[in-house]
Order: C-alpha cells, then structure tokens, then sequence
C-alpha cells in the first residue's frame, strides 16, 4: 500500500497536470495561513473602543468645541476642557473661562451627529466634487455629546454655555460637577423632537 | 382745416390744465401734513428709545419640546447680536439685579412658538428636506409690563450648517428689529 501510494505521488509528479494541481494545494495552504495571521492582528483593531473611551473618568479633554456663552472666548472655539476643584474650566490658547461650581443652576447633556467634513473648507470640498459626490461625504458622520451648563454671575445674571465633546464624555463631566455640588435637575432628553405646534 | 385747429385748441388747453391740477393736488395730499395740521396719519411710526434692555431667558410652552442647547444657543445669541446694535448703553442679563436701577428699561421676552428639529445629513445629501427652524414671539415691554412692540420671528437653516444656526438666524432678525425700531 504505501509502496502504492508512494508510486503514485511519483507518478502524479511525472505529469504536467498533477505538477500543477500540487502547487495550487501548497499556494491555496499558503494564502489561508496568511489570512489567517491578518484577521488575528485584525481582530484587537476591530475590537477596539473609539478614540474617545466611552465615559472614562478622565477631568480633561483637549479638542472640545465651546459653541456659546464662554466669556471673552469667541463662540465655536476649539479648547481644552477640565474638571478643576472650583468648578469647570474651559482653556482655549489665549483666554480661560472658569464656571464655579456653587454659580452652576443646571447641568444637561444631549447626543447628536457632526458631519465628519464640515464648516466652510468642508461645505467647499464638498460643493467641488462633481456629479453631486460631495453629498456621499455629507453621509459621513460621527455622534458626539453636548454639555448644557446653566449658571449664574455675581450679579445674578443667567448665563448658558454649550459644549461639544467626544461622545460619552460630557456624562462624566456632568457626574464629577454634580459629585462637586453642582445642581443639576432630571429631565428628559429630547431625541426626535420634530413635532411642530400649530 | 385752420378752423378745426382754432376750435380744438380751447378743449386741449382744458384737458392739460385740468391733468395738471390733478396732479398738483395729488401730490399735495401725499405730501406729509404740517405739524399742527390736521391730516393722514404719518406712515412712519416713531422711534422708541432706551438707555438699556434686559433680555430674558427663552420661555417655551409646556406642550412644546425644545432642546436646553436650542434654547440657550438663542439666549446667547440674541445677546450677541442685540449688543452687536450698540443701540443701548447696558445690555443686562436675565436676573441681572443692576437692571432694577435702570428707569426706562426696555424688557425682551422671547416665547417659542413653533420649533421643528431638522438634520444636517438630511438637508446637505437631499437638499430639499432636514430643515432646521424655530419660531418665537418677541415682546418689547417697559418696566410696568405695557408692550412696546411685538413681533413674531423666525430662524432657518435650509441647506448647509448645524441646527444651531437656526437660532443665529433668529437673533440676526431680532437685531435687525432693534436697529429699525430703536
């Protein structure tokens, strides 16, 4: 028998078409080991969180958007954000602006989407692209959380402030202002509000 | 002929200067009354005029659900742009305990009326569809409540921007208000 099989191994070797059949085998064992490898070094990529850890408990986060109400910042700036002992604090490279945390009335957080490609530069790339394409862009999209703090100054003037962070973060902001003293009232989060009062 | 020309002078003569007292008259009339006079009612109405105004937090009905950023993203805006007209000395804000010294101070509220939430995904691939609005009463009162001035304003996004544009668009028109008014 082995003998057999041992002959007909050299016999399929003698052929052109056993020759082939052969390495197609030996190149197909090859191709899925590779495979393989790369869905192994794929998988912890895959598998891994977003940039933004989902609400980690992290006091300072670089990149957030101060949309309005930062005194002396210019609305839409790009700054940093941080838990400090006296309150919340917003640090943009110029200017700070400091919310203690006894002034603050009310503390909300909401979810929405931001267009991966936006603002001018954004709206004229996409505007660029021919065929209407830059419509496909405009599908791109990444959620995002927004910060709401409510609070008053020395003179008891009321004051809003809205911030844009990475999505689970503005939950922990809110739980360490709140740990500090913060007030801050449940309310209902307002996902779809699309009906209209006549 | 000649005869003809002579008898047709005196009716054409009267046609012309008949016109031409008409129109005299009629711009006589619309020429604005003296002062003292009796006559139409002046067109443009008068200015009003204040050292400051305090404006108050937006104040939505029970039965309409409007996000706490929408709200005060139009709060915030609406002091922007109304400090933009420099049309007021003191811009105080809501609970600002100064503006209780200020004899003619103007009052702003601001009650939404209608409020429809939209998408930027939707408005930027469809064009036609995703708009953002809001529509909000603004009332101009002096410090014993009697309304000054009353309006109903809105703010849209339609095609590019984020839904919080709208309320930019919105504090935009109530500027454009004050300087028209004040």
């Amino acid at each position: 028998m082995k003998t057999r099989s041992t002959q007909v191994s050299s016999e399929v070797l003698r052929t052109p078409g056993g020759i082939v059949r052969r390495s197609l085998r030996l190149a197909g064992v090859v191709v899925f080991a590779v495979a393989v490898v790369f869905a192994a070094a794929a998988s912890p990529v895959f598998s891994r969180q977003p940039a933004a850890p989902q609400a980690s408990p992290s006091s300072t986060i670089s990149g957030v958007q101060c949309v309005i109400g930062c005194e002396n910042i210019k609305p839409n700036s790009k700054g940093t954000i941080s838990v400090v002992p006296t309150g919340l604090r917003f640090a943009t490279d110029k200017d700070t602006a400091d919310i203690s945390t006894a002034s603050i009335q009310d503390i909300f957080v909401g979810n929405q989407s931001r267009q991966d490609v936006s603002g001018v530069g954004g709206t004229v790339v996409k505007a660029a692209i021919p065929y209407g394409g830059g419509r496909i862009v405009s599908l791109f999209s990444h959620k995002v959380q927004v910060l709401t703090v409510e609070y008053t100054d020395s003179y008891g003037g009321f004051h809003g402030v809205i911030y844009v962070l990475p999505e689970g973060q503005a939950t922990s902001f809110r739980d360490q202002l709140v740990a500090q003293g913060a007030k801050a009232s449940a309310h209902v989060d307002v996902a779809e509000p699309t009906q209209e009062k006549p | 002929m000649k005869s003809v020309t002579r008898s047709a002078f005196p009716s054409i003569f009267a046609i012309v200067a008949s016109g031409a007292a008409l129109l005299i008259a009629g711009s006589l009339l619309a020429q604005p009354s003296p002062a003292g006079k009796a006559g139409p009612a002046p067109q443009q109405t008068q200015k009003l005029s204040a050292s400051a105004i305090q404006i108050e937090r937006t104040d939505p009905p029970e039965d309409l659900l409007v996000p706490e950023d929408f709200r005060i993203s139009t709060y915030e805006n609406v002091i922007l742009q109304v400090e933009k007209t420099k049309k007021f000395q003191h811009v105080y804000r809501s609970g600002d305990r100064r503006a209780a010294d200020v004899p003619d101070l103007i009052i702003l509220r601001m009650v939404p009326q209608a409020y429809k939430a939209g998408s930027q995904k939707q408005r930027e691939v469809t064009t036609v569809s995703g708009g953002t609005s809001i529509k909000i009463k603004v009332t101009f009162t002096n410090r014993d409540g009697k309304v000054l001035l009353e309006k109903d304003l809105d703010g849209k996004v339609r095609f590019f921007g984020e839904n919080l544009r709208a309320t930019y668009d919105f504090a935009k028109n109530v500027a454009d208000v004050v300087n028209n008014n004040f």
